[in-house]
């Protein structure tokens, strides 16, 4: 922490007090801090609202497992988000793909070895889609995975009857995808932040990861560059449905059964936890960090609240309000602070702030037309 | 932050009547023929296309020589954009040919052009606003480290990269290269994107425009940086409205009118005056 502000520092040497201020600055600049700080006061209001129960091992066991299938499914999105797409898909995808995966091991008798990478392969096949028809017809992806999103949905319902559907599952394969690890946290915990580290350094170290910013940043300068933008945008829908269909495996194996409901409103769900991770709506910027304390933002108001007593419906209306917070936090505050002048002669260059101050001038556009 | 520079590339030379030293003089005052038998860089024969009802392009030929510099005039409207736009491989002709030292070419996407070494620096400027110096420098053409499906960017050649491309046009870079795209001026994205055009090897830099926005001494640097890139044996192709601009610095003017090729002039066989009647009459 100390050695962070450090790297910017001018010739003379600045007081503590600006260091501080200056790392508390740079602090709310990085996209991860909403997330951050809704964990932290989320966490003390649920301590509050129920001490003997909140702050309990068992209760981190069931926000990290809400938490880490929202979340691989949520990694996706924001990938494809900061590209500069949107896919509502994913929950019909994620169905679609849990109903493959429980008939291939109920109906025709094979290994989750062999049913879950073709689930996953499935999975993929319907993202290329996804992707083939926004390149191919230059459509809106929104429109284009809405109409999927439709259509898979409508495919699983007509294929269970509306039913749920159970399956035996070999007890190996439970707990290597969702069962209880040391400390009793389950193994989805460990893909998900496996996951999330992978998809970092896929975004901040890879070229791909470099392509999917500028496909998000400005789409033509990245195309006349030679970035073969149209690619980058299959590859992305890609991995958002093969993590769609992973995350749906881990719920194969969690619940033993699929039905026809499976993953409905998770795409919201997903768009909402990256929002709150600090990735643009508008594109080109974001955290996969962000995304996955986002998703445990999610978890732990959809447990606090059940464990505070409180009515089913106020969960969707506490998300909302921290979506609608989170937002202005990760614009309007930020665009504010990165217009203030860094404190005591730091370098001023700040992603973070640089893309608050892009939204800003989006935004004001967008209501001066 | 102000690293030692790329000792290997020598500074551009000095150029005390040049562009960039306030009043714009003509940057060499005699102009060789094009010398009998060189192959153009790039050769637009018989340029047509229409978008739709309107005719853009009519009939145009023209040719691009290595180490020159042409500059095609017109209006508004004129059919510039849509001509580089055809030799940046951003949309086909609908009829013409295209010709790459002396070879047929169809360019299909502007990949393709930039494989071949036509670099272009278009009228809506190529800059993602939340990249870095550098990330905007090598973008398309990233180094990378590792092997198989491991390969990593390579953060400090591409840092490496982009400070020779930057000193290799005589760029004085004084912020860091980690300063993002939002933060550059209109005259700093020119110089970064001629920068990037020949670092990666160009043989023909096409520019739309750049000068159009600038303040006189901006305008001057960029003038300057493209005399550089045509000492370094380019062929270059410069669109402007700025006829002093063209008549400084190119060595033969192309005026377009309504789609057509209005005019063909070394520069030393015209001068402001004709250039302006010219194009009020046909334009
Ligand atoms: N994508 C397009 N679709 C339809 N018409 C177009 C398109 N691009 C250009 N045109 C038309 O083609 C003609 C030539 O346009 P172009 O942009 O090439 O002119 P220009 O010489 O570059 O003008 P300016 O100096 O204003 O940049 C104009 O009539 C323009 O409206
Ligand atoms: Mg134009």
């Amino acid at each position: 922490m100390t050695n962070e502000p450090a790297s910017g520092v001018a010739r003379t040497v600045p007081s503590r007090r600006i260091v501080y201020g200056e790392a508390l600055r740079r602090f709310m600049l990085r996209p991860e801090s909403t997330a951050i700080a809704a964990v932290l006061i989320l966490f003390v209001v649920f301590t509050i609202l129920s001490p003997a129960l909140f702050p309990t091992k068992l209760t981190y066991i069931s926000i990290m497992a809400i938490a880490s299938e929202l979340g691989i499914l949520s990694i996706g999105v924001t990938l494809l988000m900061i590209g500069g797409h949107f896919d509502l898909s994913v929950g019909a995808v994620l169905g679609l793909t849990s109903y493959v995966c429980v008939v291939l091991m109920r109906d025709f008798g094979l290994s989750p070895v062999i049913a879950a990478p073709v689930a996953v392969a499935v999975g993929a096949l319907l993202g290329g889609l996804n992707g083939y028809v926004v390149v191919r017809f230059r459509i809106h992806s929104f429109v284009v995975t809405l109409g999927t999103m439709l259509i898979w949905r409508g495919v699983l319902i007509a294929l269970t009857g509306g039913f749920p559907m159970t399956v035996d599952i070999p007890v190996v394969f439970k707990n290597v995808m969702s069962g209880p690890l040391i400390f009793g946290f389950r193994m989805s915990m460990v893909w998900f932040f496996a996951i999330t580290l992978l998809a970092t350094i896929l975004l901040t170290r890879s070229r791909l990861g470099n392509w999917i910013q500028a496909r998000g940043q400005n789409e033509n300068a990245a195309r006349n560059l030679g970035v073969p933008v149209d690619r980058v945008t299959i590859i992305l829908f890609v991995l958002t449905s093969a993590l769609a269909a992973v995350a749906g495996i881990i719920q194969v194996a969690r619940f033993s059964s699929v039905d026809a409901l499976r993953g409905e409103g998770m795409e919201l769900q997903a768009v909402a936890v990256t929002v709150i991770g600090g990735t643009l709506l508008s594109g080109g910027y974001g955290s996969v960090v962000g995304t996955m304390l986002g998703a445990i933002t999610f978890g732990m108001i959809q447990v606090g609240l059940v464990l505070a007593g409180a009515p089913g419906h106020f969960f969707r209306t506490l998300t909302g309000v921290i979506v609608v917070g989170a937002v202005i936090l990760n614009t309007d505050v930020a665009r504010r602070m990165a217009r203030s002048k860094p404190l005591g002669g730091f370098k001023r260059s700040s992603a973070a702030a640089d893309a608050a101050i892009q939204a800003g001038a989006a935004a004001e556009k967008g209501e001066a037309g | 932050m102000s690293e030692p520079l790329n000792p290997d590339q020598p500074p551009t030379r000095a150029r005390p009547s040049g562009a960039g030293s306030g009043e714009l003089e003509a940057s060499r005052r005699t102009i060789e023929p094009i010398p009998p038998g060189a192959v153009p860089v790039m050769e637009a024969d018989h340029i047509s296309k229409g978008f739709g009802a309107t005719t853009a392009l009519v009939d145009v030929s023209l040719k691009a020589y290595s180490g020159r510099i042409l500059a095609l005039l017109g209006d508004n409207g004129a059919g510039k954009s849509t001509l580089i736009k055809i030799l940046s491989g951003v949309f086909p002709p609908d009829g013409g040919t295209l010709r790459f030292n002396g070879q047929d070419v169809v360019l299909r996407n502007p990949a393709e052009a930039r494989e071949r070494g036509i670099a272009t620096v278009f009228q809506d400027l190529a800059v993602c606003e939340l990249l870095s110096v550098t990330r905007n420098i090598v973008l398309g053409r990233e180094p990378q480290k590792g092997f198989g499906p491991f390969k990593f960017l390579d953060l400090k050649k591409a840092d490496a990269m982009a400070r020779s491309a930057l000193h290799q046009l005589g760029v004085r870079w004084e912020r860091g290269l980690d300063e993002k795209g939002i933060n550059i001026s209109g005259g700093e994205r020119q110089s970064l994107a001629i920068a990037r055009a020949m670092f990666f090897g160009s043989s023909l830099l096409i520019l739309d425009e750049p000068t159009s926005a600038l303040a006189v001494r901006q305008a001057g640097k960029v003038l300057d940086h493209i005399l550089t890139a045509r000492d370094q044996g380019q062929a270059v192709i410069l669109i402007t409205h700025n006829f002093r601009h063209a008549l400084s610095v190119a060595d033969d003017i192309t005026v377009l009118a309504q789609g057509r090729v209005a005019g063909h002039f070394r520069r030393d066989e015209t001068d402001l005056d004709a250039l302006t009647d010219l194009v009020a009459r046909v334009g």
